[in-house]
């Protein structure tokens, strides 16, 4: 028993979550990040909680942290200098990609960022068919030349992908042999070890994305863990992935593409947690903070995961909760453009000049300043007194680049300016839940970074949906996810086959053999056996469709009962997400899937006891707000949130404020506190 | 004209639009069976206003926007308004009835009521592999009129009373040579529409009458912004002639595609008088799609943020006399309508250039170099198979950028088949090279794009094969002192005796051995400015990522390039300072 740390790393502070196991208290700090090297923001902030603790470093029981180093490598285009592999007449696939250009009538957009240099895409003699039989065997000679010649070229990491080895991995192997043979210092991806699945060009990007990090992770990781040892902790720290499960450092220098989406996902897994305290069980996440907004659907506890998404313009296939970012946020700059619409975003006036209230100079009306002309943001300090605003310049922002050029008044133009960046928010929602067959109606909107909660009710009034949650600590709820997390590896198999019972055995056969290699990995991060989950499931589609569903299939035995449930399964969530089934149709299997998950300890929170007879505290401050489509503004009492006891019910209208965020209840709807300290607001009326 | 609507609400209402039509563009996308939807993404939707201006629409490509603009207007005109009723479903093809472009290309629109109320329309367009006509893939390079292209669908109903009208489907199934891909197709459109119509009901739930002047109001601005940028040009006439290749041996001339641009105040004006009569050959491009294309050649320099609705069409105006091969009579032949209609934004962005120096590019692969293979193969339970494939080229260079190599240009934008699924499905055919082409960008301060080479070997006797493109004869023309990117070509490499045999522009239905490979090269991309002003750094680039090759950049950009070992290069100053 000792102390949990959950660290998140953002790119302007630091975020700690520090769990005492004995008294069952969760703690939260927060420093500046250290963006040339995060991890000494890390290593100094353990240090603080110890010291503030009075503990020392042996009763830390659990380090985990999510990293941005891969993102950032991405971003900034600072991984290292890498070669390609692939099957001879293929070299430009990583430049043709879809070849698609990239907008459609941007005639100057270009396409992202070529991530192997010049002439370092090689090709090999090699060529294996569809269903894994060798066509022209791999030259071997031809390998060896070609790995010293990118030896020569001075290669750190070698990226390997050639055609249909996700069936077949015996070239890719082979030429991984010879690596090892020519230049074992190269770090080296197989595409067939890394994401064995069909469609070569997201394999290979993703392949290459994970060279491309290889080497930056490997040296930060390791410079962490001494760091983190050199302290004196004896554990071994983890780092998040994209699909909301923590692993080890050495998994992490295997794959760091999967840390590479890793940044949002805690927040969501923390999300499904606190859902379940509030016996939530669907429920949309909206992590509103300066520049964009991430949002997902959680159902039963679990948050929906994607197979593929876009990393700076380049698919990588790799398992991750499906997390849709928008560029709004509170520094979202607001104009009136040429043809006279009020349009906010997707620039952002960043931090720094920022919103024009900050007094930076920003000469730009941005979300944040309309929220301090309607009331909803504190007028004077924000940032829980931190930080010091002018509403005059917000006023005078948006009176000369909105007010100016159309016909809106002052409040008309605040007020729109909400209006319209809520609709970007609604249209993202609607993307993951009413385009995807669920009812949002149904669904809980839990709301949470900086900005969250001072939208979120009104986009759920928008949305129809009746409650908006708000956890105790809304600007750190990503370090919380680090204490809630378990390992997973998410395994797949490609093999298409009818969905009958003939098929049985095979679909067994992969699952069997995907145990077997979870098992080892398992082993290998010392999970001990009874720790251990394994998830099945398998892609499903009609054949001729190019599109899977993913079905579960519980226990990873097929049999013939299973199998009429798992197609029957498919069919209705074929109805759901496109509206129609064809139950007579031949369905195929495509893809197996495997998750084999390490539980881990995590937090035991107690609930406090309700005090609902509690008064209701004193408003710190009575101010003049101006809600959502009202034309007036009405007094609404500024609540401090630690003065909400558990149990209490407080009527809106009201301004709720805390540190980290603060929380804008229009009039209809209730706050009711529970005994964790999460706030369920509730629509009374409709 | 619409009631006065607060601009907050209209964006509002655009993003609820928006999201609407993207909903029903992803369920064909995900559902549909034939790879032209699936993986090519060859689908586009559109939310209409119950007077038939389509309003919001998805940014898949811009060849598929003629018929969203035409579609409701011949229900309309066929049927009356007011015989359009809840539960209908409305399908065309026939751009010379109600449908937009070639006969592949379905649409089907769906009215959404509120009660009595027409509220609005949904429609969606995708491209089918197969509708019948004289070859397999419907498309052939050398049909004489529009009955050997397929079955005509003028705009009929295909579902009454929220029912299908079996009949009407048995009878497109009928006319199908893969009929189980068809009626899999049709579903997946169908469905989206279904979803669609629920979502506009819903949309006008939250909004009443709102809606419909906030669609009207997002019309009249997408008119304003084409108008303001317009007000702020020169007044003037700008004229530019290209070129279309011909079509086949039947017509081995040049066939001009002539332009002239008069702005004047916020009017623009584009009269195509002087273009090319119609032929008897399958690239008259009909009316729907020539506004398309003008369309799209307005948005891509006027604003590409404009939205993509009726409102442009009406800041312009369009002159094409009848009889002219933007503008043929029916029923002229317009299966490879593509290959011509992809030359109109090249002549107006040629005519444009002046006024437009910083957005304009030089003429790309302007092309739709399309590959159909059809033969025996069973595929589930139709039995022949027909592969349909469109390879990218180069992407024009610009005052600031170079071109882009392997990218689709000006109306298209669909994606490649990935090697691996098009093998697991069609199991016959095998990639053999899929590669950028050196020195195929033309040269220039700025590069044009470079083509692509695809080689396929056939795997089985009597496969057809149809190729259809562009730009064989016509190189893309470069802008400022750049030079002409490289044609294309087709050629079939003979397993028999190893010949190799350069095919025409539109071949069709040519008979391949197995073991035959065709080896298709896409036209490259004009280049930009002086050869000779790209710095040599670039042209050393270029030449270590084999884009241009040491001859070349010696004689087309006067660099000299060594190397002593093949592993590095360098830029041999002396000698470039003497050729430049």
């Amino acid at each position: 028993m000792g102390y949990m740390i959950g660290v998140d790393v953002g790119g302007t502070f630091t975020d700690f979550s520090v769990f005492n196991q004995e008294t069952g208290e969760l703690f939260n700090y927060k420093d500046s990040s250290t963006p040339a090297d995060p991890s000494r923001a890390i290593v100094k902030g353990v240090q603080d909680v110890l010291e503030i603790k009075q503990a020392g470093p042996e009763t830390v029981s659990y380090l985990a942290h999510g990293t941005t180093v891969g993102t950032n490598a991405l971003i900034e285009k600072k991984g290292c200098r890498l070669g390609l592999i692939t099957t001879k007449g293929f070299k430009d696939l990583m430049e043709i990609g879809t070849q698609r250009r990239p907008a459609l009538y941007n005639l100057q957009a270009q396409k992202p960022y070529p991530l192997v240099p010049s002439g370092l895409n090689c090709t090999v003699p090699e060529r294996i068919r569809y269903d894994g039989s060798v066509e022209t065997p791999l030259d071997e000679e031809e390998t060896r030349k070609v790995v010293r010649w990118l030896k020569a070229q001075g290669v750190q990491a070698i990226a390997v992908c050639t055609l249909f080895s996700f069936i077949n991995p015996a070239h890719e192997e082979r030429i991984g042999q010879i690596i090892e043979e020519e230049f074992p210092e190269a770090y080296v991806t197989l595409s067939s070890r890394l994401a064995p699945e069909f469609r070569e060009f997201s394999r290979m990007s993703t392949t290459v994305m994970n060279s491309y990090l290889g080497p930056v992770m490997k040296k930060y990781v390791n410079n962490f863990r001494s760091s983190i040892e050199g302290l004196g902790i004896k554990v071994e720290p983890y780092v998040t992935q994209s699909n909301g499960s923590i692993i080890s450092i050495k998994e992490t220098i295997d794959c760091p593409i999967k840390t590479a989406l890793s940044g949002p996902s805690a927040g969501v897994i923390a999300a499904a947690y606190i859902g379940r305290q509030c016996e939530a069980d669907k429920i949309i996440t909206f992590d509103m903070g300066g520049t964009s907004a991430d949002i997902s659907l959680i159902e039963n506890y679990t948050p929906q995961v994607s197979n593929e998404r876009l990393v700076e313009g380049y698919p990588a296939r790799i398992p991750m909760i499906n997390i849709i970012t928008i560029g709004a946020g509170g520094g979202s700059i607001a104009k009136i453009d040429e043809g006279g619409a009020l349009k906010v975003g997707p620039k952002s006036a960043g931090a720094t000049p920022g919103p024009a209230c900050y007094m930076r100079g920003g000469e730009n009306p941005c979300v944040t300043d309309a929220n301090i002309v309607l009331g909803k943001l504190n007028q004077k300090k924000i940032l829980g007194g931190r930080m010091d605003v002018d509403i005059e310049l917000a006023r005078k922002a948006i009176k000369e680049k909105i007010c100016d050029k159309s016909d809106l008044s002052l409040e008309q133009a605040a007020n729109g300016i909400v209006t319209v960046v809520n609709s970007n928010m609604v249209r993202a929602i609607r993307s993951v839940s009413v385009e995807k067959g669920y009812d949002v109606r149904e669904f809980s909107l839990m709301a949470f970074g900086g900005a969250g909660p001072l939208h979120a009710c009104e986009v759920a009034k928008e949305l129809g949906m009746r409650e908006v949650l708000i956890p105790p600590h809304p600007g750190t709820l990503c370090s919380l996810g680090l204490l809630l997390a378990d390992t997973k590896f998410d395994l797949s198999r490609t093999k298409v086959v009818t969905g009958e019972a003939a098929s049985i055995d095979t679909v067994n056969e992969q699952f069997a053999n995907m145990v077997a290699q979870g098992t080892e990995l398992l082993d290998k991060e010392g999970v001990p056996n009874d720790r251990r989950v394994f998830q099945f499931s398998i892609d499903m589609r009609y054949q001729r469709q190019n599109f899977e569903i993913n079905i579960a299939v519980p226990g990873g035995v097929l049999t013939e009962e299973m199998l009429e449930k798992a197609l029957a399964d498919f069919h209705a969530e074929h109805k759901r997400s496109y509206g129609y089934c064809k139950p007579e149709a031949t369905v195929q299997f495509v893809s197996y899937r495997v998750s084999a998950i390490g539980i881990i300890d995590k937090p035991d929170l107690k609930p406090e006891e309700l005090h609902p007879e509690a008064p209701i505290p004193a408003p710190i401050e009575v101010r003049k707000v101006l809600f959502q489509g009202k034309t007036e503004y009405v007094d609404a009492p500024v609540y401090k949130r630690d003065d909400f006891v558990p149990g209490q019910t407080i009527p809106g209208p009201c301004i709720c404020e805390q540190m980290d965020t603060t929380l804008v209840v229009p009039e209809g709807w209730t706050i009711h506190v529970d005994g964790y300290h999460n706030l369920k607001i509730k629509d009374e009326v409709n | 004209m619409a009631k006065k609507i607060d601009t907050v609400t209209v964006e509002v209402v655009r993003n609820l639009l928006m999201s609407i039509a993207e909903e029903t563009y992803g369920i064909i996308v995900r559902s549909a069976y034939s790879t032209n939807m699936k993986e090519r993404r060859d689908v586009c939707t559109a939310v209409i206003d119950p007077d038939g201006n389509s309003v919001a629409q998805v940014e898949s490509l811009a060849a598929l926007l003629g018929s969203m603009l035409s579609v409701v207007p011949g229900i309309y005109e066929k049927f009356g308004r007011e015989n359009v009723k809840p539960g209908d479903m409305f399908i065309a093809n026939d751009p010379y009835h109600g449908g937009g472009n070639h006969l592949p290309d379905i649409v089907i629109a769906a009215p959404a009521f509120v009660g009595e109320k027409l509220v609005g329309w949904i429609a969606n367009i995708a491209h089918h592999s197969d509708i019948g006509g004289k070859v397999p893939g419907s498309t052939s390079g050398d049909a004489d009129g529009l009955f050997q292209e397929g079955i005509r669908i003028p705009v009929i109903r295909i579902r009454e009373n929220g029912k299908i009208i079996p009949s009407v489907m048995d009878l497109l199934l009928d006319n199908t040579r893969v009929p189980q891909e068809r009626e899999g197709d049709l579903t997946a459109q169908m469905s989206a529409n279904l979803i669609g119509v629920q979502r506009i009901q819903e949309a006008y739930a939250r909004y009443n009458d709102t809606l419909i002047d906030c669609m009207k109001e997002l019309v009249s601005y997408s008119e304003r912004r084409v108008r303001a940028v317009v007000a702020g040009l020169p007044d003037g006439e700008y004229s530019f002639t290209d070129y279309v290749d011909g079509c086949g041996d039947k017509y081995p001339d040049p066939l001009p595609i002539k332009v002239k641009v008069t702005i004047k105040g916020d009017d623009l004006t584009f009269d195509f008088t002087g273009t090319a009569d119609q032929i008897k050959a399958p690239i008259n491009v009909p009316y729907p799609c020539t506004k398309a294309a003008v369309f799209f050649s307005v948005k891509a320099l006027m604003g590409d943020d404009i939205p993509a609705n009726e409102g442009i069409n009406r800041a312009i105006k369009i002159i094409a006399p009848k009889g002219c091969i933007v503008n043929p009579t029916e029923p002229s032949p317009i299966g490879a309508q593509i290959d011509c209609q992809q030359r109109i934004p090249d002549a107006i962005f040629g005519a444009l250039a002046p006024v437009f120096p910083d957005t304009v590019v030089t003429a790309g692969n302007g092309a739709c170099t399309t590959t159909i293979l059809a033969g025996d193969g069973a595929i589930g339970t139709d039995s022949v198979f027909i592969f349909h494939e469109v390879i990218a080229g180069g992407g024009g260079a610009s005052r600031h950028y170079d071109g882009l190599s392997g990218v689709q240009v000006n109306m298209t934008n669909t994606s490649n088949m990935p090697i691996e699924a098009t093998e697991m499905e069609f199991t016959k055919i095998l990639a053999r090279k899929y590669e950028l082409k050196k020195d195929t960008g033309g040269a220039g301060e700025m590069r044009g794009g470079l083509g692509i080479e695809r080689e396929l070997e056939i795997m089985q006797d009597d496969v057809l094969y149809t190729g259809l493109g562009d730009r064989h004869k016509f190189h893309p023309w470069g802008l400022a002192g750049g030079k002409e990117g490289a044609s294309g070509a087709f050629y079939h490499v003979a397993v028999a005796d190893g010949s190799v045999t350069r095919m025409g522009h539109k071949t069709t239905s040519r008979p391949m051995k197995k073991g035959d490979i065709i080896r298709v090269v896409t036209p490259g991309a004009g280049g930009y400015g002086d050869p000779k002003k790209r710095p040599a750094e670039k042209v050393l680039k270029d030449v270590i990522e084999q884009k241009v090759s040491i001859e070349a950049a010696k004689s087309e950009y006067g660099v000299v390039i060594t190397t002593a070992d093949g592993i590095h290069y360098e830029v041999d100053e002396t000698a470039t300072a003497a050729l430049r």
